[in-house]
C-alpha cells in the first residue's frame, strides 16, 4: 500500500514537473513577435494574420478556431483591428480561458491612449475605427508597454517561469532604449518633413520620429485611390517637396509608383508587421528595417 | 531639479545665441531705405522665428525632463535653425543621445492586466531609466483608455454608441437589400424558389433585416434577426428569422445553442441571403430543404472534437413545423402538400421533430489555402401520411485560395459546391385520401466558382441541377426537373454595401404532368449595411 502512495506520489510530481508550455496565440504578428521576446522557449506561440496580408481582412479559418480552443493566451490589439474576423472565432473557440477581463487575455491597446480618436463616428469618413488609429505597435514606447503586459500575463499564468519572463521584458526594454538612441539620431535630421502613405497606419511611427506622415494615397481609410484624388495629393507633394511614398506589401505598388514619378518622390516599402518585408523576423530587425529605408529615401 | 535648471540654462543660452545671431539681420538692411513697409516686415519675420525657436526649446526641454536622469548632457536643439546649430557647442550626436525613451502621452499605464493587479506590479514596472510612469494599477481601469482630444468620451450625454466604441451592451445593425428584376417568365415566383429571391418583375424589397446580438451576461450570448418584406402587393410581411441563445462557456469543448435558428445543414442554409454570393437561392436549397431553408424552434449541440485539424460535430433539434420545415410537418398552403391534404398533426413524440445532425472538418492545405467538408442529415416526419417519414442527407465542400498578399481580402478565388438528396415518403395524406402512397427521390446540387479579381470586384459564376423522381399522380408544379446556369459581377464599394448583375439562365424539363420551358432572367441587387460592424464567418 505504502508503495503504491509512493508511486502515485512520483507519478504526480512528475507529472507536475514536466511542465507545459504556455500555448499563445497572437492575432497578429507584431504580437507573436512581442511573445516571443519576452517567452523564448517556454511557450509556444501561434500567429493567425500573415505579415503580408491585410490586418483588416484576414479570413475567419475554422483552423484558427482550434488554435483558439488550445489556447492559455490569447494576445489581440484590442482596439477593432480584427473586428470583421475575430468575434466569429472567438464565439466558436468556446475557451474561458481567454476571455476579455482573464489572465490569458492580453488586449495590447489596454493602457494606451489610442490617437485620432473620432468625435463622431460615421462611416461616410471611411474605415474610421470608433476607439482610435489602432497601428500603435511601431512605436517603439508602446512595443515595450505591450510586452509588459504580455510578460504579467504569462508571469500569471506560470509563476514557475515568472523571474525568466520578467527577466526576458527588462532585456527587451533596455535594448530598445539603447535602439531609441540610434534611431532618434538617424531620423533626427528629416524632423517635420512631410511623408506620404498609402493608408493611415502610421501616425504612431511618425509622431514617435518627429516626421508627418499626413498625406494619403486613399482618399478616405479603405477607400481606393481615385484618379481626382491622386493629382490633389501629386499637387500637395509638390508644394512640400515630398520625398517618400510609404506602401504596405498588401497595398498596389503601382499607383505609388504612379505618384512618386510623378514627384520625384521615392517608394519605400513598409510594413507594421515582422516578417513583412524581407529580414525583419524580430520587432528591433523591423524598426531599424523602417527607420533606414525611411532615412534612405528621405536624404 | 538638476535636468530643469540644465534645461533652463539651455532655453536661456540658445535664445541668447539666436538673438545675438538675429541681432545684426536688421542692421543689415539698407539704413537709406525709407521703406518702413519692408523694415516692419522683416522684424515681424524675425519675431516668428524667435517664436518658433523659443517652441522647439520647449519641446527640446520636455524630452530632457522625460529622459533618462543620469545622462545630463544638455545641448540646444540641434536642427532648431541654422544659426543656433553653427553657435552651438554641441554635436548632433550628443542631442540624440537623449531622445526619449519613455513617453507618458502614449503609455498610460505601465500595468493593467488584470492578472497582474497586485504588490509587485510596481516593481515589475519599474523601468531602467526610472522615468516610467509608475502610476497606482489599483485604479487604472483594464479597458483601453481612449479619451478623446474634446474630452467627451466619459461623458453620461453621450449617445448609445451603435457603431462600435466598445461603449454598448448590443451590436445593433441594419441591412436593407432590393432587387430590380427582369425576367421572359410571368411567374418568377415559381421560377425564383427561395423566399427572399426576387419574386415579381421590376422591383423587391424581400430582405430588409434588423439583427442584434451582444453578450446576454458572462454565460451566454444573445443573437437576433427580424426580417421585414414586401410582398408582390407591397405589403409588409415580417419575419422572426433567428432568435437564439448560444453558450460561452461550457466544459468540453460544447456549445449550446437555444430557440429559433437557421438548422447547421450544409454551406448555405445556416447564412442570411445577404451574405450570398449570388442574388438568388441554389435551386437544391429552396426546393429540397424550403423557399425559407430549414429553421425552425429548437435546440443544438455542438462539439469540437480533439484532434488537431479542425472538426466539428453537432446535433441540432427542432419542431420543423410549417413552411420553414418545408419538407417535414408542413402542412402546406391551404392544408395541400404535394397534392395531398396534409394531416396538421401535434407532435406525438420524438419520432416528429426533426433531428439534424452535422460533421465538418476543415484543414489548412497550405498558409494561403483552406479546405473544409461536411455532411449533414434532417430526418423527421412530414403531413402527408400517418407515418410518412423524409431524410434529407447533405454533403458539402469549400475551397478557398486567398493572396498572401491580400488587400481587403482581395484577391481570391472560392469554390463551394453541395449534394442534397431527399427520400420522402408521400402519404396518402388525411383519412386515406390520396389514392396512392409514393416514395420520392430526389437530389441535386450546385457549385459555384467566385473570383474576387479586384478589391471590391467579384465575377462569379453557378450552375444548379435539380432531378425530381416523375409521378403519375402528382402534378405538384414544383416537381419538375429543373437546372440552370448563372453569372454575376458583384462591386463591393465597401463591405458595407453592394451593387450585383446577375444573368439566369433557367431550363425546366418536361415531366408526365409539365411541358418544358427556358426561361432567361437579370437581377441588379443592391444593398446597404449600417450599424454594427458585422465580422465575417468563414
Amino acid at each position: 500500500m505504502k508503495k503504491l502512495l509512493l508511486i502515485l506520489s512520483a507519478v504526480s510530481l512528475s507529472a507536475l514537473s514536466t511542465h507545459a508550455k504556455l500555448n499563445v496565440v497572437a492575432t497578429l504578428p507584431d504580437f507573436g513577435s512581442f511573445a516571443r521576446e519576452i517567452g523564448g522557449d517556454k511557450i509556444d506561440v501561434v500567429v493567425l494574420a500573415k505579415a503580408t496580408e491585410d490586418p483588416h481582412f484576414v479570413d475567419a479559418r475554422p483552423s484558427f478556431v482550434v488554435s483558439l480552443r488550445n489556447a492559455d493566451v490569447l494576445i489581440d490589439g484590442g482596439a477593432e483591428l480584427e473586428i470583421g474576423w475575430l468575434p466569429p472565432l472567438l464565439q466558436n473557440a468556446r475557451n474561458p480561458k481567454i476571455e476579455v477581463g482573464k489572465p490569458g487575455r492580453v488586449q495590447a491597446s489596454q493602457g494606451i491612449r489610442l490617437m485620432n480618436v473620432p468625435t463622431n463616428v460615421t462611416r461616410a469618413a471611411g474605415d474610421v475605427h470608433a476607439l482610435g488609429n489602432p497601428h500603435f505597435t511601431v512605436d517603439p514606447i508602446i512595443a515595450k508597454a505591450i510586452a509588459q503586459h504580455i510578460a504579467q500575463s504569462f508571469a500569471a499564468l506560470d509563476p514557475a517561469n515568472a523571474a525568466f519572463y520578467d527577466g526576458s521584458y527588462k532585456k527587451f526594454e533596455a535594448s530598445i532604449n539603447a535602439k531609441l538612441q540610434e534611431w532618434g539620431a538617424t531620423m533626427l535630421p528629416f524632423k517635420n518633413q512631410h511623408v506620404v502613405a498609402y493608408h493611415d497606419s502610421w501616425p504612431y511611427f511618425a509622431h514617435r520620429f518627429g516626421i508627418n506622415i499626413d498625406i494619403f494615397l486613399e482618399p478616405k481609410p479603405g477607400i481606393p485611390p481615385s484618379p481626382s484624388h491622386l493629382t490633389e495629393v501629386i499637387a500637395q507633394m509638390k508644394a512640400q517637396h515630398v520625398k517618400a511614398v510609404i506602401v504596405e506589401p498588401y497595398h498596389d505598388r503601382r499607383i505609388a509608383e504612379k505618384v512618386a514619378s510623378a514627384t520625384g518622390a521615392k517608394v519605400v516599402e513598409l510594413s507594421q508587421f515582422p516578417g513583412g518585408i524581407p529580414g525583419t523576423d524580430s520587432y528591433v530587425k523591423l524598426i531599424d528595417t523602417l527607420v533606414s529605408r525611411l532615412a534612405a529615401a528621405l536624404k | 531639479m538638476r535636468n530643469f535648471v540644465l534645461a533652463v540654462v539651455t532655453i536661456l543660452s540658445a535664445t541668447i545665441a539666436s538673438a545675438q545671431q538675429l541681432a545684426p539681420s536688421p542692421n543689415s538692411t539698407p539704413a537709406a531705405s525709407p521703406d518702413v513697409e519692408e523694415l516692419r516686415q522683416q522684424v515681424q519675420a524675425l519675431t516668428e522665428t524667435v517664436k518658433e525657436l523659443k517652441q522647439q526649446m520647449k519641446e527640446q526641454q520636455a524630452a530632457i525632463g522625460k529622459a533618462n536622469g543620469s545622462a545630463p548632457s544638455p545641448s540646444p536643439d540641434p536642427e532648431a535653425s541654422p544659426a543656433v546649430a553653427v553657435t552651438s557647442p554641441s554635436p548632433a550626436a550628443s542631442a540624440a543621445a537623449h531622445f526619449a525613451t519613455e513617453d507618458a502621452a502614449v503609455v498610460s499605464s505601465t500595468s493593467n492586466a488584470p492578472a497582474a493587479a497586485g504588490p509587485n506590479v510596481n516593481a515589475n514596472g519599474t523601468a531602467v531609466s526610472g522615468n516610467f510612469p509608475t502610476s497606482d494599477t489599483s485604479v487604472v481601469s483594464s479597458a483601453p483608455e481612449t479619451i478623446s482630444s474634446t474630452g467627451t468620451g466619459a461623458s453620461l450625454t453621450q449617445p448609445i454608441s451603435i457603431g462600435g466604441g466598445g461603449k454598448n451592451y448590443m451590436n445593433v445593425s441594419f441591412d436593407g437589400m432590393f432587387a430590380l428584376a427582369g425576367s421572359t417568365a410571368r411567374d418568377l415566383d415559381h421560377i425564383e424558389v427561395g423566399d427572399h429571391d426576387p419574386q415579381q418583375r421590376g422591383f423587391n424589397a424581400r430582405n430588409i433585416e434588423l439583427a442584434f446580438d451582444g453578450a446576454v451576461d458572462p454565460y451566454f450570448e444573445g443573437f437576433a434577426n427580424i426580417v421585414f418584406k414586401l410582398d408582390n402587393d407591397n405589403q409588409t410581411e415580417v419575419e422572426l428569422e433567428e432568435t437564439f441563445l448560444q453558450t460561452t462557456s461550457l466544459p468540453f469543448n460544447l456549445q449550446l445553442k437555444a430557440g429559433q435558428f437557421f438548422s447547421a445543414f450544409g454551406r448555405i442554409n445556416p447564412t442570411h441571403p445577404h451574405t450570398w454570393d449570388f442574388a438568388d437561392a441554389p435551386l437544391v436549397h429552396g426546393l429540397l430543404l424550403g423557399p425559407d431553408g430549414l429553421r425552425g424552434v429548437g435546440a443544438q449541440i455542438s462539439w469540437i472534437v480533439p484532434v488537431p485539424w479542425y472538426s466539428q460535430l453537432i446535433l441540432g433539434v427542432q419542431n420543423g413545423r410549417g413552411g420553414t420545415g418545408f419538407s417535414f410537418r408542413n402542412p402546406g398552403d391551404n392544408g395541400m402538400f404535394f397534392d395531398r391534404r396534409t394531416t396538421d398533426r401535434e407532435l406525438r413524440g420524438l419520432q416528429d421533430l426533426v433531428w439534424i445532425p452535422r460533421w465538418e472538418n476543415s484543414v489548412d492545405l497550405s498558409p494561403t489555402q483552406v479546405v473544409l467538408a461536411g455532411v449533414s442529415g434532417a430526418f423527421g416526419s412530414n403531413e402527408t401520411g400517418a407515418n410518412s417519414r423524409t431524410q434529407i442527407y447533405g454533403a458539402d465542400l469549400l475551397y478557398k485560395w486567398k493572396s498572401a498578399n491580400a488587400e481587403g481580402g482581395f484577391p481570391f478565388v472560392k469554390w463551394q459546391t453541395e449534394f442534397m438528396y431527399r427520400r420522402f415518403e408521400a402519404g396518402r395524406g388525411i383519412d386515406e385520401s390520396f389514392p396512392v402512397a409514393e416514395t420520392f427521390h430526389d437530389w441535386g446540387l450546385y457549385s459555384q466558382v467566385l473570383w474576387g479579381f479586384k478589391k471590391g470586384w467579384v465575377a462569379g459564376i453557378r450552375g444548379d441541377y435539380v432531378d425530381m423522381e416523375d409521378s403519375r399522380f402528382t402534378d405538384d408544379i414544383d416537381r419538375q426537373s429543373r437546372s440552370r446556369i448563372s453569372a454575376n459581377l458583384t462591386w463591393y464599394p465597401t463591405e458595407f454595401s453592394k451593387i450585383r448583375l446577375q444573368y439566369n439562365h433557367d431550363f425546366l424539363y418536361e415531366n408526365f404532368f409539365l411541358a418544358d420551358r427556358d426561361v432567361d432572367s437579370v437581377f441588379l441587387q443592391f444593398e446597404f449595411i449600417l450599424g454594427a460592424h458585422g465580422a465575417h464567418k468563414f
